[in-house]
This record gives C-alpha cells, structure tokens and sequence, in this order.
C-alpha cells in the first residue's frame, strides 16, 4: 500500500506536511549541504524586510532548559537583494517556496509582497507579525484590527496565498486568527515564539544584548498545540502548526489537533535533517496504523466533553 | 552527495590525559577522508540534558579507517558530560564543518600559535603541511599554557620534528610567559617571510592579530563563538567584521585573515 504523505492548502499540494520555518533554514543554500531540499514539503525563508538588516549585536542567542532564546533582530539580506540572489537558487527543488515578510508598518508588507507577487518562486508568502525582537513589528502581531487591515492590503497586491504568522504573546490568538481570516489570509502559521529572557548570575547581565528574545524548542511544544487546537475552533482556514516539533509524535500531536501542516524550527539546529526523518517516520506510523494519508490525521482529536 | 552529514559514530577510545583533558576517537564518520584542518565536528552528547551540539576541533583524522580525534577540555556541563563516556558508546555527530586554512608559500615559514585547547586544528594543520611536502624543521610552533597542565600531548608533536617552542605563563614548563614574546622575535628574525596561524584563548589572539597588523605578517586565525546550530543557519555565532556587518564563524570561518574580524 503506498502512503500519500501530500497536503494541500489554500489550492496548492505539498508533497507532504513537512516544511522548514523561518529564520531557521536561511535561505536554503546551508541545508541544501546536507540534504536536497525536494524533499520538504516546502521551505519557508528567513523574514525579509525593504531594506537589510544587519540585527542585534551578539550574544544573539541563548541556551534554555529544552530549547533556546533568541534575538537575531531580523537580520536579513533585503527584498531587492532575496529576489536578486536568493529566490533563484530555490529554483532548482521541487518544493514550495513560502517567502516570509516582516515590516515595521502595513505599507512595509505592501511593498514587499508586490515586488514578490512578479517572482514566480515565490509560491506563497507568511506575514510575520509576531517577530518579538523588533519593538515596532509587534502593534500588528497584537491587534485585531491592524491584523485584519494588513492581511487585506496585502491580498490586494499578492496573487498567490497568503500565510499570516500568529505570536502567542497575545491575550486571545483565536480573535487575531478570525480577524486574519477575515481580512482574507488562505492560511494561519503558529506559533511564533515566546518571550523569555535568562540571566547570567556573575554579570548580573542578561544573556542576550536584546535583553530579552523569543522563545523556542521543544520547552513551547505544549503552548503551541493548546493555540493550534483553540484556533482550530475558531477558523475555517487551514493551521500550519509551528513550536518544538523534533519527532514524527510531535508532528502528529499538530496534526490530530488541526494543522494541516507544519515546520520545523529550533530542531534544525540540533538535528538539521529532522525533515527526512521525520518524513521516514511519518510513514512508518501511517502504515503501522493502517492509514493510507497523512489527511486523515489532520483535526482526529478525540476531545473530552 | 551531502557534503555535510549527520551521523551516528561510536567512541572507539577515550583517553584522560589528566588536569581535565581528553582524547576521543570516533569512527566511522564517512566523510575523514575530506577532512581539512581547521574543520570541526558539531557532537551531540546524550544523558546530559544540554540542548545544543558542541563544537569541537577535528584534531586528526584516519581515512583508511574513517575515524575522527577531537581533543577536549572540561568547561562545562557538555564537556564534563564527554568525559565520562565510555568505548562503545554513541555519539551523533555533524560535519565536517567549517573553513580551512590557507597553505603557505614555498619561500615562506609557517609560524603556527596554539594556545592551551587551541592546540588540536594547529597540530592537523602542521600534520598537512608535513603530509603537503613542507619539511617538518621549516615549520615553527608555538605551544603555550598557563601551566604545565595546560601543554597536552605534546610527545605527538614532538615527533613531527617541528621547531617547537614552548611556553606557561608560570614556568612550570619550557619559556616563561606570554607565547607572543617568542613570537614577535621570531617577526623580528625573519621579517617579511613568516606567514602565522594561531588558534586559543581570545586574549592570546587578539595579541596575536595585533601583532600581525602591526607588522604586516600575513596569516590566519581560527576563531570561537557559542554555535547554536553550526550550519549557519540560526545566524547565532555571528562576529562583527571590521568592514562592518557580521561574519558567522561557524560556516564563513572559524578561519579568518588577520585583521578581517573586530576581537
Ligand atoms: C569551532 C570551535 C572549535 C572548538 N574546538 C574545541 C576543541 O578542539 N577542544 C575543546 O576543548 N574545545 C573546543 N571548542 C570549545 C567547546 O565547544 C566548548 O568548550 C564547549 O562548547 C563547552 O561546552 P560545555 O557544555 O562543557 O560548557 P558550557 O556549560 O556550555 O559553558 C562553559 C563555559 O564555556 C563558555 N563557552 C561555551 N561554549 C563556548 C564556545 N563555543 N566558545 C567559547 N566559549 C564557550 C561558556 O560561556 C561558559 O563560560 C571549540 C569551539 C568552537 C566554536
Ligand atoms: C534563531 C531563530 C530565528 C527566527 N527568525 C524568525 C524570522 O525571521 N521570522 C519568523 O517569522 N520567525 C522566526 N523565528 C520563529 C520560528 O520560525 C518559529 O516560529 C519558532 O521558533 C517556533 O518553532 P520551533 O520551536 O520549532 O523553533 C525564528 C526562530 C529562531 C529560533
Ligand atoms: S552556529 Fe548557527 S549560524 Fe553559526
């Protein structure tokens, strides 16, 4: 019996449900090292912004109990430079490009996503409107209204799907989730990470020059899998479920919970082919439990009234 | 062909060489035979709850065996962990990883600095050399410590049949003092046709680089960063270049000219 590992959302198929999240696969070129990037289901690059970024000045990043902060501070190579340099050598796999765009105003994405939306390879975009690291990015990440307002300006101008990336650092993520729907985003991705922040007891200094950072790994696993299934219920639009995923288990923990599909983070760094694993895996389970698609699994919870 | 892989290898010696340092040799790791000094491994150490990988230095390699050496000292919580591993136990790995150096020129003396954990990419690095065609006697190294404790096999490099000079900052072995005193007369000796590698504690190559800019000695150095992902791609391990921006050690480097990256 052949296994079908393919999803779909929002009309365009991946070959499975298995993508890489942003910030934490660059823009492809270093994995493609260690494996072919036709095999993802899709590959999401590190959030661009109209001009490039150098970030924050390092220590950038932090060891955690079970996972990491960070506060890279949206370095990135820039729009002009992504589509010039970067989007081409993505050419080559076959694998969905989703390309993630970060701005401090709604005009920002605007501009952004219309010089993508004449890039055939750029097949989606992710809007991030959570990255916690830079202060100004965050307004939208937070309101309902400016979520929506963001989502729909960003519609007018970008033909293909589009993705919009929820932070948990919100009271209720379910009304940012509607408010995106309705402003017209094919797709919600979460979560984005958590605030944090660690100290180091000789310097009294913080660990990271941000003073603070995002968390992420495997510590926010059970965070995002309570937002993905709260979302779930509140919206018609595919879930694309994001935080500490490692193992094929913690991919179909999202999947019974309602994501349609899902990406890696964090776990790329201590083990950067987790995605051909996790497909292997992913597999095995299927067969061994005499499913014949991954669809099945997605939204099965079996909650307790 | 994956140029990097990740892989599972087993310990297939461990030895303490005492005053907390040891030697580990793992195999197999398919790619030895593509090894190039100054390339490290990134190794996941299990049963010690630390998250990340650690880098370490490939400090030799076997290509008719595919066995790798690293060369460690204990820090830490990763490191403290290693140490206590046994042969025949796991260990993933990721590499090889990293740059390499630039070879020198015929007219020119390799100067190469280690400075205390330092010394395993300088000891492959003459290794190569020797292997490339370079007379071992043409090679200077430099090898120093805090103490005697700190100058780790140095019989091995002994039998290459470098120049080797030694220093502790206590005495306790071979010069007294900093490994830049010997250096700067050996600047001084042959003006104009040393080329330098360096690698150890930051302090000693920021001395180094300065004494290198100063006098207009060609070189390189190999530098450390905390490597969340040693891929490069978490952009965590980044170091500012004095042109500006920042260079990730663990892909762009650990190798740079000197003067390239603000110490
Ligand atoms: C490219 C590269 C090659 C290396 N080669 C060797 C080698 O051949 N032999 C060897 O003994 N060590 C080497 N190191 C250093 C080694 O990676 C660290 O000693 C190790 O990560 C410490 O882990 P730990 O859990 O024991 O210590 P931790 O508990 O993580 O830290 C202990 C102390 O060491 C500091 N530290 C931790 N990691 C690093 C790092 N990567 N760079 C600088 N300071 C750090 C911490 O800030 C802390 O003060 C190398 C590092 C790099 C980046
Ligand atoms: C080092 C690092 C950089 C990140 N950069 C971005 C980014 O540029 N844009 C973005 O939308 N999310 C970024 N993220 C968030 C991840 O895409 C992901 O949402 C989050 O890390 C949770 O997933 P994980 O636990 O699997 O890592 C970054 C995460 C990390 C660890
Ligand atoms: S350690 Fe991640 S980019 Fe260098």
């Amino acid at each position: 019996m052949s296994i079908d590992l393919s999803v779909n959302i929002a009309g365009v198929e991946f070959k499975n449900p298995i993508l890489t999240a942003s910030g934490t696969c660059g823009y492809g070129e270093e994995l493609a090292d260690l494996f072919s990037l036709s095999r993802l289901g899709g590959i999401v690059t590190k959030s661009i912004t109209v001009k490039p970024r150098l970030g924050h000045p390092p220590p950038r990043t932090a060891e955690t109990e079970s996972g990491m902060l960070n506060a890279i501070g949206l370095a990135n190579v820039g729009v002009d430079e992504f589509i010039e340099k970067k989007l081409p050598f993505l050419e080559k796999f076959d694998t969905v490009v989703v390309v993630n765009v970060a701005g401090a105003k709604i005009q920002e994405y605007v501009e952004i996503c219309t010089r993508l939306a004449d890039c055939p390879r750029a097949d989606m975009v992710e809007l991030n409107f959570s990255c916690p690291n830079v202060e100004e990015g965050m307004g939208i990440a937070t309101s309902a209204v400016l979520a929506e307002r963001a989502v729909a300006e960003v519609k007018k101008v970008f033909g293909g799907p589009v993705i919009a990336k929820l932070s948990p650092n919100v009271t209720d993520i379910a009304e940012i989730a509607q408010a995106c729907e309705s402003g017209g985003a094919d797709a919600v991705s979460l979560i984005n990470t958590l605030v944090g922040m660690a100290v180091d007891i000789e310097t009294f200094r913080p660990r990271l020059t941000n003073n603070t950072g995002g968390l992420s790994g495997p510590a926010i696993k059970p965070v995002a899998l309570a937002m993905v299934h709260k979302v779930y219920q509140a919206v018609k639009i595919p879930i694309v479920g994001i935080g500490g995923i490692a193992t094929a288990d913690d991919v179909i923990e999202f999947l019974l919970c309602g994501a349609a599909a899902i990406e890696i983070g964090t776990a790329l760094f201590v083990e950067p082919d987790t995605p051909v694993k996790i497909a292997r895996d992913l597999k095995k389970y299927l067969s061994k439990n005499k499913f014949d698609s991954v669809k099945q699994l997605i939204g099965q919870l079996r909650i307790y009234s | 062909m994956s140029r990097i892989v990740v892989e599972d290898v087993s310990i297939t010696k461990i030895s303490d060489l005492k005053r907390g340092y040891f030697r580990l040799n793992i195999a197999p790791f398919s790619k030895a035979a593509k090894v190039k000094p100054g390339q490290f491994v990134h190794v996941q150490i299990p049963g010690c709850g630390v998250y990340f990988r650690r880098a370490f230095s490939i400090y030799n390699f076997n290509a008719a065996d595919g066995s790798i050496e690293i060369l460690f000292k204990v820090v830490g919580r990763g490191t403290a962990c290693l140490a206590k591993c046994r042969r025949g136990d796991r260990l993933g790995i990721v590499g090889p990883l990293g740059n390499t150096f630039r070879f020198p020129l015929k007219k020119e003396t390799p100067v190469l600095i280690a400075g205390g954990v330092g010394f395993p990419p300088m000891y492959l690095l003459a290794v190569h050399m020797i292997e490339k065609g370079f007379e071992g006697e043409r090679i200077v190294f430099l090898y120093g410590g805090n103490t005697k404790d700190d100058l780790v096999d140095i019989s091995r490099i002994r039998k290459l049949g470098v120049e080797l000079i030694l220093t502790t900052m206590d005495g306790s072995y071979g010069q007294k003092g900093l490994i830049t005193e010997p250096l700067k007369r050996i600047i001084d000796d042959r003006c104009g046709k040393v080329r330098l590698y360096a690698c150890g504690p930051e302090g000693m190559l920021q001395a180094v680089d300065t004494l290198a800019c100063d006098n207009d000695v060609p070189g390189q150095m190999s530098l450390e960063a905390p490597m969340p992902c040693g891929v490069g791609i978490c952009l965590g391990c980044v170091r500012p270049l004095r042109e500006g921006g920042y260079t990730r050690v663990c892909r762009d480097g650990p190798v740079y000219n000197f003067g390239e990256v603000l110490l």
